[in-house]
């Protein structure tokens, strides 16, 4: 035993001598070689951003694409070891060379440093040739600085679908926490709002990584390898149309000159929803005002981004179509006079006496046109937009205790999002006698009053709703009674070479309309009310469409909101229009809408009326349309 | 006239078993103690200037979970060094049926990570079951070549031995985990060396396993048979020679003899050693822990550790020297054989001197089953110390 353990003893010595030796041999005879090697030959990972993916509109007409831009990085890890004094005059030198503020790119530097050094912080982009020249023949002078080149986002239509399409800028920390799972890194592109965001996993393709050898100063000595080769992101194709968009945000902006002509000086935005009336399809998406997405490409200004909050910009990168919720007024009626004869409260040859003003528990509620006085059935008063016939139709819902007007309505789609890829989007609101009681504090306003059920049946009071779901509410007349999915997506596909058509990687087939148990001859009554609208010598917009070579129909709304604008605040009339054409065989369905417009007849009107022209192709002035005062 | 009585007091119970601990104590190895101890400190200390930049804001992530191990395994230390090493021997049965199970366990339910099954999520802790293996084997091998010392000269005993380590050798080698498998062949060979196996059975065996070696390595894969894994062969053929392919399989070592050798005579600092820092040197906590030591230590720091061990293994072979039986005497030559050798793999793989294989720096390198055994070992080594200690002073 004593002769294995002595072994064991000597085997330990001649361990320990071949490490102690070999270290010796490798720290201290062969170490400044070593050390040399560890500072000349390092290997860096870096990361290429894909090409991000293109937005076209259903005929492949490009929205947004890409530009090559140029990126100044700091690879943090590299200028850590400077002398703070050295790091100080270079971050200050590259600040003066690019105009960037010396105290912001400081905090940048000063913040990937302690959390993130081994990934390069993006400075600046889009910088000039001659600024990337004089960066890179100065090398030596800004260590760990690199040009990179980039994909910026390129906005081939100016503002239009500004809202809709949304922007892109470099991920924040918040949002590269809430994504860690998803693949997301620090510099990474991502999209913020609209279709850039919705649809960011197939826009932004996949990201490239490799590796590097670079020197202590970050300097490139070696080919780059891939491991990763970035590959492109998929195109995502739109069900708009570029032309009749465009078509739809100079009609608003019109809508807002015809209102300022009428004297309704608060007339200050708009939207616009123009959707295919059997798949809900949206070929149209306008909101006013609107603003230029160019301001996210590259370096982002901040007196671009305080324009755009400005008070006076009145929130040019809301989408209103989709977000917005305003009162609907005469616009509703037709849904009120479904709710009614559905519910056995109003039966389609029922006479009742429109009259000026019509007293109701004690109060006086007047009618647009305070000299009626005549009976109508409920054709006639859609037409007419006689508010005192809807007022008796209403103390009929107020009798009833199961609110059926507000059932209904939310079958209608009201109440609640469509579900549309673009966000945040309105729910709207259906007042009813539950949301009283759970929603005001006094015992009071708990209560649920006649008024507030007259108030309902004119489209008024509570009541609110996006020009999105408006839109789809008469498409849903326009059909028979269906109510469509709105979609905005027709498709990713796979861009192929020039000329080839694109591989679709994901359809997106409109889902079929859904019945929601409308009686096709009560629709009946509602679809030729609104012919009547816009063709009988009564109705409220046949100024505008009657003699318009494609059969429309559609009805006025004038809805007073209380809105706050500088310097005023009070009832303003949001002017409204909406309806669909041809008659006889429904394709398209348009909803208007003028913030403080005044009249629906005199600004939202002739907006649609734009529109149509657009879609049927009509020229302007073939026919004759009067701009009057009616509703 | 009365004489008086002289009466002898019977000591109490609480006398006697003060009595014994007093004994026990002063039989204690505190060199051994001493050395471990250092060697723990040391450890963290390291651990903690090499993790910093690891986990974005948190610098103790590691440390402060690797304390919690350290606690936990100097209460095993003291708990093995108290319990009578033949009370193993006496479960050594059960002990070798558990730890086949659990190497079964890990090849079923273990998730794969970076290629391997080797742990098992307990709780928070994840669980190694090759590393308790090592504890079974050593005991499990004690304890057969002790009750067999009176046929020691028969090819049966030895072959038995080596029946008895094949399964549990054969599943670390499955998992794959190929550096284990070599730490148990270090504990066969312990087991039969210290047992007294007969010089020209360990011969014959010697060159059987040269033979096993190169078969695996060229004549097996020449006629298209793989045992080994890719990279395990990669590995072992990038040891002989490097540069084959710097930024493939020879990374790893390429880029830890670059730190060692940049850490110089005094050492980088912990903000200058750019190959930990920045991550060009993989695994820093576990495997390549000395490189990283090396590169911001250098010659000295790095000598201060192989200077500890040198202790430990000192005091470990005087240990098998005072073992007062055969089995204890296995056991003790066994585990320091087996410290020597993990030891040299791991610190030779950093400097290109042994193949990479992807075991732990014992005592050093971050990971709670590979400390926990090894304290579990010394505190045995403290136990064989002790008991022999005290039959010697009877």
């Amino acid at each position: 035993m004593a002769l294995r353990v002595a072994i064991l003893g000597v085997l330990a010595v001649v361990v320990f001598c071949a490490l102690f030796f070999r270290l010796w041999a490798l720290q201290v005879i062969s170490g400044e070689r070593y050390l040399e090697n560890a500072n000349n030959n390092q290997i860096r990972s870096f990361g290429v951003l894909a090409p991000r993916g293109s937005i076209v509109d259903r005929d492949g007409d490009v929205l947004v694409s890409n530009k090559a831009g140029t990126l100044v990085q700091i690879w943090p890890a590299a200028i850590e070891n400077l002398p703070v004094a050295e790091r100080d005059r270079m971050l200050r030198q590259l600040s003066k060379l690019l105009g960037l503020k010396v105290p912001a790119v400081q905090e940048k530097v000063g913040e990937s440093l302690e959390s993130d050094p081994l990934t390069p912080v993006t400075i600046d982009t889009t910088v000039d040739e001659f600024k990337t020249a004089y960066l890179m023949e100065h090398q030596s002078e800004f260590p760990g600085v690199q040009i990179t080149e980039t994909y910026l986002r390129n906005y081939e239509q100016g503002d239009l679908a500004a809202q809709i399409l949304g922007y892109v800028s470099e991920i924040s920390r918040e949002q590269l926490e809430a994504k860690a799972d998803e693949g997301y890194r620090a510099g990474d592109r991502v999209g913020q709002t609209g279709i850039e965001a919705t649809y960011d996993t197939y826009l932004r393709g996949v990201r490239g990584e490799g590796r590097v050898l670079v020197d202590a100063l970050g300097r490139i000595t070696s080919e780059r390898e891939f491991s990763q080769l970035p590959e492109a992101g998929d195109n995502v194709r739109l069900t708009i149309d570029v032309d009749l968009q465009r078509a739809a945000e100079e009609a608003l902006e019109y809508g807002v000159r015809l209102a300022h002509d009428q004297d309704e000086w608060a007339a200050n935005g708009g939207a616009l929803v123009a959707m295919d009336v059997s798949s809900g399809e949206i070929l149209a998406l306008a909101s006013n005002p609107t603003f230029d997405p160019d301001i996210y490409v590259g370096r982002v200004e901040e007196k671009d981004l305080k324009r755009l909050a400005a008070r006076n910009a009145n929130l040019p990168t809301m989408n209103r179509a989709v977000a917005g919720g305003y009162p609907p007024g005469s616009t509703f009626k037709p849904f009120v006079a479904l709710a009614a004869m559905e519910a056995g409260l109003l039966r389609p040859d029922e006479y009742i006496q429109c009259t000026g003003e019509e007293e109701i528990d004690g109060q006086i509620f007047s009618n647009w046109d305070p000299y009626k006085n005549e009976p109508m059935t409920v054709s006639t008063a859609l037409a007419n937009s006689c508010d005192t016939f809807f007022y008796q139709v209403a103390l009929r819902f107020y009798e009833r205790k199961d609110s059926p007007l507000q059932r209904w309505s939310r079958s209608m789609g009201f109440g609640s999002g469509t579900g549309i890829d673009v966000g945040p989007e309105a729910a709207g609101l259906v007042p009813t006698p539950a949301w009283r009681r759970k929603t005001f504090k006094t015992e009071i306003d708990k209560l649920w009053t006649s008024g507030d059920s007259v108030q309902l049946s004119i489209g008024q009071g509570d009541l609110l709703v996006s020009p999105l779901q408006m839109t789809r509410a008469y498409a849903m007349i326009a059909n028979g009674g269906k109510l469509v999915e709105p979609q905005l997506v027709r498709s990713v596909e796979e861009p192929r070479a020039e000329g080839e058509p694109p591989v679709v990687l994901r359809p997106y087939t409109p889902k079929p309309p859904v019945e929601i148990g409308l009686d096709p001859n009560v629709v009946q009554v509602v679809q030729e009310a609104l012919y009547d609208a816009t063709h009988a010598s009564y109705g409220t917009s046949q100024h505008v469409f009657g003699s318009f070579p494609v059969e429309i129909a559609g009805k006025t709304g004038t809805a007073e909101k209380f809105v706050k604008l500088p310097g005023f605040a009070g009832l303003r009339d949001q002017s409204w229009w909406c309806g669909y054409g041809p008659y006889r065989k429904p394709e398209l369905a348009v909803c208007a809408l003028i913030e403080n417009g005044g009249h629906g007849g005199t600004a939202a009107a002739p907006v649609a009326l734009k529109v149509f022209e657009k879609y049927f192709n009509v020229k302007p002035g073939s026919y004759s349309a009067v701009i009057q005062q009616s509703d | 006239m009365a004489t008086p009585i002289t009466r002898v007091q019977q000591p109490t119970r609480f006398q006697a078993a003060a009595w014994e601990l007093g004994a026990f104590l002063r039989h204690v190895d505190y060199l051994l103690l001493l050395a471990t101890g250092g060697l723990l400190a040391y450890g963290l200390w390291v651990l903690e200037s090499v993790t910093q930049n690891d986990v974005p804001g948190d610098p103790g992530y590691y440390v402060f979970r690797q304390i919690v191990y350290v606690v936990v395994g100097v209460v095993l230390l003291a708990a093995a060094a108290v319990v009578d090493p033949h009370s193993y021997r006496r479960a050594r049965w059960p002990l070798y049926g558990a730890s086949l199970v659990l190497l079964l366990a890990v090849l079923v339910f273990a998730e794969e990570v970076r290629g391997s099954k080797r742990w098992i999520q307990i709780g928070f802790f994840n669980f190694q079951p090759s590393e308790l293996g090592k504890i079974a084997l050593v005991i499990v091998l004690a304890g057969f070549i002790a009750e067999r010392r009176q046929r020691l000269a028969e090819w049966r005993t030895t072959l038995g031995v080596i029946g008895l380590a094949a399964p549990l050798m054969a599943l670390v080698f499955k998992e794959p985990d190929f550096g284990t498998t070599l730490i148990y062949t270090a504990i066969v060979i312990g087991a039969l060396f210290f047992g007294g196996t007969p010089w020209r059975h360990l011969a014959v065996l010697a060159v059987a396993a040269g033979l096993v070696a190169g078969a695996l390595l060229w004549f097996l894969p020449s006629a298209g048979l793989d045992v080994l894994e890719p990279y395990q062969r990669e590995r072992l053929v990038g040891f002989v020679d490097p540069d084959i392919d710097p930024s493939g399989s020879t990374y790893n070592v390429n880029q830890s003899i670059t730190a060692v050798g940049s850490g110089g005579f005094d050492g980088r600092g912990e903000a200058n050693a750019t190959q930990t820092k920045f991550n060009y040197l993989p695994e820093h906590s576990t495997d390549f822990i000395f490189s990283s030591l090396a590169e911001q230590r250098g010659f000295i720091g790095a000598s201060i550790l192989l200077l500890l061990y040198a202790v430990v293994i000192w005091r470990g072979t005087k240990i098998v020297a005072v073992a007062r039986d055969l089995y204890s005497a296995i056991l003790a030559g066994t585990i320091v054989f087996a410290l020597l050798i993990q030891l040299f793999i791991n610190v030779g793989m950093t400097i290109g001197i042994a193949p990479v294989t992807g075991i732990p720096l014992p005592l050093i390198s971050y990971g709670g089953s590979s400390l926990l055994t090894t304290l579990f070992l010394v505190g045995m080594l403290e136990a064989v110390h002790i008991r022999g200690r005290l039959a010697a002073a009877r």
